[in-house]
C-alpha cells in the first residue's frame, strides 16, 4: 500500500516528529510505502506534492491541531487519529487502514 | 505675568523626585510660581513638594506654571529650560525595578494537591523565605490630647515646629549614616517632605484653628498637634489614594511614616506603634508597613514579608529588594486570618504566599533552596575567578559609582577597581559646594575600602544638564555643546583646586587616580596639571600630608580627543573612553531623544573604526586604555571590545558577574577577527547580525551538557523531576527563571501528559525565559508514576526547553532528530542503561550530531527537503 501522512502537535517540538518516525518505522516493517509531512515548529517539512497524494491509496492525519492545507487530500480516504495514538499504538492504526 | 503651558512628560506622574527637582529649580528665584494641573484644576505652590505631589499629576496631563514677581522674565527662562531639559529625565536613574508581576498562571500539581492554601499576590522582592508568621507594622494612632498638656495654641505650635526640626535632623543624620543607597535616598525624600512648607502649613493651620467671624472676637480655636497631624495626613493620603498613578498611590506609607515620627517626638515613644521585635526567624505579615518600620525590624531574623497594601514601587518594596528580603504584596484580605506562628512560605518570584504547606510542597521548596544555595556558590566562585578570556588574556573589570555609598556593592560584585567615581553627586542638590574636608572624607573612604585596588576619580563634570545653583552657569542654547566640565575649570579655579587638594590628601590611603572629563586638546590638560601643582603647593604650605605623585588621565568623550590620543599622550598618563557622550557627539544623535534612538547605535561600523583607531594610538603611545559607559556593560557587545584590545571595562556593579562570565568564554583571536569583519560592515544592523551569529556559536549554544544530566535523582513525582531539570537549566544560565519554564511545561502537560508509555516521559515547553534551546535528562532512583491513570512507570525524563519566538531552526532540527530517535528501542535502552553521565552525554551528543545509528527513512518516497 502507498500511504501519505501528516503529523502535527500543539507545540510542534517533539510529538510531531516522534509520530512521523513511528509511522515511517512501522510502515517499513509492514512493507508499505509511506511519506510523512511534518507540520511542527519549523513549519511544513517533507511537504507532500500533488503527485505524492495522487499516487497514494490512503492518508493518515496524526494531529492534535488542525492540519494545514487539508484541501489537498479531498479525493483521498483520510484516517484521523490523535498524535499519541500514532506513537503508542501504530500497529492498530495500520490495521484500520486495511478495512 | 508669564505662563508656561506644558504636557507632563513622566509616566510615573509628578512624584516626590521630579517635584523636589522643580522645587529646587524655583528656590533661587524670587518670583511667585504657581503650578496648575488643567485636567483636575488642582493648584500648588511650586516650592512645596507635597502640594505638587498632591496635585495628582499623571503623565500626559496638561499643566501650566504661572509666574509673577520681580524677576519673572528670568524665572520663566530658567523654568522653561528646566521643563525642556531636566524634567523629562528626572526618572532616568530611577531604575524601573522589576514591576510587580502576577505569578505564572500554571503551577505544578504539587501546589494544587494537599491542604495548603495559596495566596496569590504581586512580586515585590524575589527570593524564597520560610518561617512562622509574625505580625509586624501596625497603624499610627493620633493622640487627641494637647502636646503642651493644656490648650495653648502658641505653645502647641512651638512644640510642633520643634518636632519638625528634630525629625528633620534625625532624618538628615540617618540618611548620611545609611550605608545602603536606596535607604539613604528614601530617608532624604522623607526629609524633603517634612521640610516642605506646604506640609507644615497644613498642620499649623489646624493647630492654630480658625478665627470665627471677626466681629465675635472669640479666642482662637485650635486642634491638638496629634489630631492636626492625623487630619492633615488623612487628607493628603486620600488625595494620593485617589490618584490615577499607582506610583503616587504607593506613597501613602511614606506619609504614615513621617506622621509616626512626629507623633513620637511630640508625645514620647509610647505614642507611636513600637517596632516589632522578632523573637526568632519569622515571616512578617502586615496590612501595610512603612519604610521606617521595615528598617526597624531585625533583618537577620526576617525571612520574608507578606503585605496586603504595598505595590512594587513603594519604598518598602524598594528596601526589601535592597536588603534581599523576599516579599509579596497586594495580597487578598484573607491575609488578616493568618495567625501568629502559623507556618508560611514566601515565594517572592511567583508572588505567592503558602499557608500550611504539605509535606510534598516542602520537599519541592527544599529543591528550590538547594538551587538558590548553588547559585550563590557559583556566584561567589565567579567573583574570585580572574577576569580573563578563555585564552588567558586579562581584562580588568571595574565598577562605575556615583558616591561612596555604592562602594560596597562594587566590591561585593567582584569589581577589580573603580573605573569611574562620578563626583557630581557630592556637588548637586545643595546650596553650597562641599568643602575640602567633606570631599576628602568621601575620597578617603573609597581609597580605604579599595584595599589597594585602583580608584579613578573623575573631576567635576557639571554643565550640560547639571546646574548646581551656586555655580551660576550661564544659560546656553545648546548646553551639551557648551561650557561643561573642563571648559569652565579656568573660571572656577578655586572650586577645582579644592577638589584636587581633597584627592591628593586622600591618595595617601590608596591607589587613587584623577580623570578629567570633556578634554579636546593639550591646553586643557595643561590647565589641570597647573591647578594640580597649585593644589599640591597649597597643601605643602599648610603642612598637610598628601601624595604628590598621582596619575592624571583623560576621559575620551569627544571625537576630537579620540582622534588625538597620540598627542594627548604627552600630558596624559591614561585614557578612558566615555562611550555614551563619545557616541552621541560622533553620530550627532542625542542619546535622550527617542526619535533618534535608532541612530544612536554603538555598533555603527564608523564608531567601531573610531574606537579601533583610538586603541591603536593608545597602544603606540604605550598608554592604558579603558572604557566606562553603557557599551562597556553589554555582554552582547563584549566580543567587539575584546577585539579592540582594551585594558579595562568599567560598568554598573550589578552587571559585573554576567560580563565576567561571558568574558571567560571568549577567545581573543576570534574576537579580533570578528572586529575586523565588523569594521567592514554596511551598518549597525549588519554588525548586529555578525554578533548574533558569533554569540550563538559559543559553548552556551550547544543543546545539552553534562551539568544538565541527573542520574539516580531522588525525585519522587513529576513535579519534582520537572523542577530539578528546570533548576539545572537555570543554574547553567540557559533559562532565566525556572518557575516560568515549569509553568510552560505544565501548561503543555495539561493538554495531555507526555508520558510515552515506553518508560519515558518527554515534558517540554516554550518560554521567553529560555535563553538557548536545551535538552536535559534525568533518571530517577525509583521509577515515577507520571499520572494516576498510568499503568507503566517512567524511568527516564527528557526535558526540552525552547525559547519563545525567534527562529531557531538549527536547534529545533536537532531536537526533532532526538525526538525521532526516541522511537527506537535501542536508543531508549542505551539511555536507561548507560553506567554514567559521560556515557549518557555521549549518546545524546552523537544523536544530536547525527553520527548515531542510521536514522534515515529508506522507504520514504523522496528525501526530506
Amino acid at each position: 500500500m502507498t500511504i501519505v501522512a501528516v503529523t502535527a502537535c500543539p507545540t510542534g517540538i517533539a510529538h510531531t516528529y516522534m509520530a512521523a518516525e513511528q509511522l515511517e518505522k512501522t510502515a517499513r516493517r509492514l512493507g508499505h510505502r509511506i511519506k510523512v509531512e511534518t507540520q511542527g515548529a519549523m513549519g511544513i517539512e517533507n511537504e507532500l506534492s500533488a503527485e505524492d497524494i495522487a499516487g497514494a491509496q490512503v492518508a493518515i492525519f496524526a494531529a492534535d491541531i488542525r492540519v494545514q492545507r487539508s484541501e489537498r487530500f479531498e479525493k483521498l480516504k483520510i484516517v484521523e487519529v490523535p498524535v499519541q495514538e500514532a506513537i503508542k499504538n501504530p500497529e492498530a492504526l495500520f490495521a484500520r487502514l486495511q478495512l | 505675568m508669564p505662563v508656561i503651558s506644558f504636557t507632563f512628560p513622566l509616566p510615573l506622574g509628578l512624584h516626590a523626585r521630579p517635584a523636589s527637582q522643580l522645587q529646587e529649580a524655583c528656590l533661587p528665584l524670587a518670583a511667585a510660581i504657581r503650578f496648575r494641573n488643567e485636567r483636575n484644576n488642582r493648584r500648588a505652590d511650586a516650592r512645596s513638594v507635597l502640594a505638587l505631589v498632591a496635585s495628582d499629576t499623571c503623565g500626559g496631563d496638561p499643566c501650566r506654571l504661572e509666574i509673577s514677581g520681580p524677576d519673572q522674565e528670568r524665572a520663566a527662562r530658567v523654568l522653561r529650560d528646566f521643563l525642556d531639559r531636566r524634567l523629562p529625565h528626572a526618572d532616568d536613574e530611577l531604575a524601573p525595578e522589576k514591576k510587580g508581576t502576577a505569578g505564572p498562571a500554571c503551577l505544578p500539581p504539587v501546589f494544587l494537591d494537599g491542604a495548603q492554601q495559596l495566596l496569590q499576590g504581586l512580586t515585590l522582592s524575589p527570593g524564597l523565605g520560610r518561617g512562622p508568621a509574625a505580625r509586624v507594622g501596625g497603624a499610627v494612632s493620633w493622640p487627641r490630647r494637647f502636646a503642651a498638656g493644656k490648650k495653648n495654641v502658641k505653645q502647641e505650635l512651638q512644640l510642633f515646629r520643634a518636632a519638625c526640626a528634630e525629625v528633620a535632623a534625625d532624618l538628615r543624620r540617618e540618611a548620611v549614616s545609611a550605608r545602603e543607597r536606596n535607604a539613604s535616598g528614601i530617608l532624604r525624600a522623607h526629609l524633603t517632605m517634612v521640610s516642605d512648607p506646604g506640609f507644615q502649613e497644613r498642620i499649623t493651620k489646624l493647630i492654630r484653628g480658625r478665627r470665627s467671624l471677626p466681629s465675635q472676637r472669640r479666642p482662637l480655636v485650635g486642634l491638638p498637634a496629634g489630631k492636626a497631624i492625623g487630619q492633615a495626613i488623612a487628607r493628603l493620603s486620600r488625595d494620593l489614594r485617589n490618584s490615577r498613578s499607582a506610583y503616587l498611590r504607593e506613597r501613602t506609607a511614606d506619609l504614615d511614616d513621617l506622621a509616626a515620627r512626629l507623633v513620637q517626638k511630640l508625645y514620647g515613644p509610647a505614642a507611636a506603634p513600637a517596632p516589632t521585635t522578632l523573637a526568632g526567624p519569622a515571616v512578617g505579615v502586615a496590612a501595610s508597613l512603612t519604610p521606617s518600620q521595615f528598617l526597624a525590624l531585625d533583618r537577620r531574623r526576617l525571612r520574608g514579608l507578606a503585605l496586603a497594601d504595598a505595590g512594587a514601587t513603594s519604598h518598602t518594596a524598594i528596601l526589601a529588594r535592597s536588603f534581599a528580603v523576599p516579599a509579596v504584596g497586594g495580597l487578598p484580605a484573607s491575609l488578616a486570618e493568618i495567625g501568629t506562628g502559623e507556618e508560611l512560605i514566601v515565594d517572592g518570584r511567583r508572588g505567592l504566599i503558602l499557608r500550611r504547606p504539605s509535606a510534598a510542597l516542602k520537599r519541592y521548596y527544599r529543591l528550590e533552596e538547594r538551587k538558590l544555595r548553588q547559585q550563590e556558590r557559583n556566584f561567589a566562585r565567579l567573583k574570585t575567578e580572574p577576569a580573563q578570556t578563555a585564552d588567558g588574556r586579562k581584562l580588568e573589570i571595574a565598577a562605575n559609582i556615583g558616591g561612596a555609598a555604592e562602594l560596597g556593592s562594587a566590591w561585593r560584585n567582584g569589581a577589580e577597581a573603580v573605573g569611574l567615581f562620578r563626583t557630581e553627586m557630592l556637588f548637586l542638590e545643595r546650596d553650597a559646594p562641599p568643602d575640602e574636608d567633606e570631599q576628602f572624607a568621601a575620597y578617603r573612604e573609597a581609597a580605604r575600602t579599595a584595599n589597594g585596588r585602583p580608584v579613578i576619580i573623575r573631576t567635576l563634570d557639571v554643565g550640560g544638564d547639571k546646574h548646581p545653583p551656586y555655580l551660576d552657569l550661564a544659560r546656553e542654547d545648546n548646553p551639551f555643546l557648551g561650557r561643561r566640565a573642563v571648559r569652565f575649570y579656568a573660571q572656577q579655579a578655586e572650586l577645582i583646586r579644592c577638589q584636587l587638594r581633597a584627592i591628593l590628601r586622600a591618595a595617601r590611603f590608596g591607589a587613587l587616580k584623577i580623570m578629567v572629563p570633556m578634554v579636546n586638546d593639550l591646553e586643557e590638560v595643561r590647565l589641570v596639571r597647573r591647578l594640580l601643582a597649585e593644589a599640591s603647593s597649597e597643601l605643602k604650605a599648610r603642612k598637610i600630608p598628601q601624595r604628590e605623585k598621582i596619575e592624571l588621565g583623560i576621559m575620551v568623550e569627544t571625537p576630537a580627543a579620540a582622534m588625538f590620543l597620540d598627542r594627548l599622550a604627552c600630558e596624559a598618563d591614561f585614557f578612558s573612553i566615555g562611550s555614551n557622550d563619545l557616541l552621541q557627539y560622533f553620530l550627532a544623535a542625542d542619546r535622550g531623544n527617542a526619535g533618534v534612538a535608532h541612530i544612536y547605535d554603538p555598533r555603527h561600523p564608523a564608531f567601531l573604526r573610531l574606537l579601533a583607531r583610538a586603541a591603536a594610538q593608545a597602544r603606540a603611545a604605550q598608554r592604558w586604555l579603558g572604557m566606562c559607559g553603557e557599551m562597556a556593560g553589554d555582554p552582547e557587545l563584549l566580543p567587539l571590545l575584546v577585539g579592540l584590545g582594551l585594558d579595562e571595562l568599567s560598568l554598573a556593579a550589578n552587571r559585573i558577574p554576567a560580563l565576567k562570565a561571558r568574558l571567560r568564554q571568549l577567545d581573543t583571536g576570534a574576537c579580533r577577527e570578528l572586529l575586523q569583519r565588523a569594521l567592514l560592515c554596511a551598518g549597525g544592523a549588519e554588525v548586529g547580525e555578525l554578533l548574533l551569529d558569533f554569540n550563538g556559536r559559543g559553548p552556551a549554544a550547544a543543546v545539552t551538557a553534562s551539568e544538565l544530566i541527573s542520574l539516580a535523582a531522588d525525585s519522587r513525582t513529576p513535579s519534582e523531576a520537572i523542577k530539578e531539570l528546570c533548576d539545572r537549566l537555570e543554574l547553567a544560565g540557559r533559562v532565566a527563571d525556572s518557575g516560568a519554564l515549569e509553568a510552560a511545561v505544565w501548561q503543555r502537560e495539561r493538554t495531555y501528559p507526555t508520558d510515552l508509555g515506553l518508560g519515558f516521559a518527554i515534558p517540554h515547553g516554550k518560554s521567553p525565559q529560555v535563553r538557548a534551546a536545551s535538552v536535559a535528562f534525568l533518571r530517577p532512583a525509583h521509577a515515577i508514576r507520571w499520572t494516576k491513570e498510568a499503568d507503566s512507570r517512567v524511568r527516564g525524563v527528557l526535558l526540552i526547553a525552547v525559547p519563545a519566538g525567534g527562529p531557531e531552526q538549527e536547534h529545533l532540527k536537532l531536537i526533532a532528530r532526538l525526538s525521532r530517535r526516541l522511537m527506537h528501542e535501542d536508543f531508549r535502552g542505551a539511555l536507561l542503561n548507560a553506567p554514567d553521565k559521560e556515557t549518557v552525554l555521549e549518546i545524546l551528543m552523537s544523536c544530536l550530531r547525527g553520527t548515531g545509528a542510521a536514522e534515515k527513512n529508506d522507504s520514504s518516497m523522496e528525501k526530506r527537503k
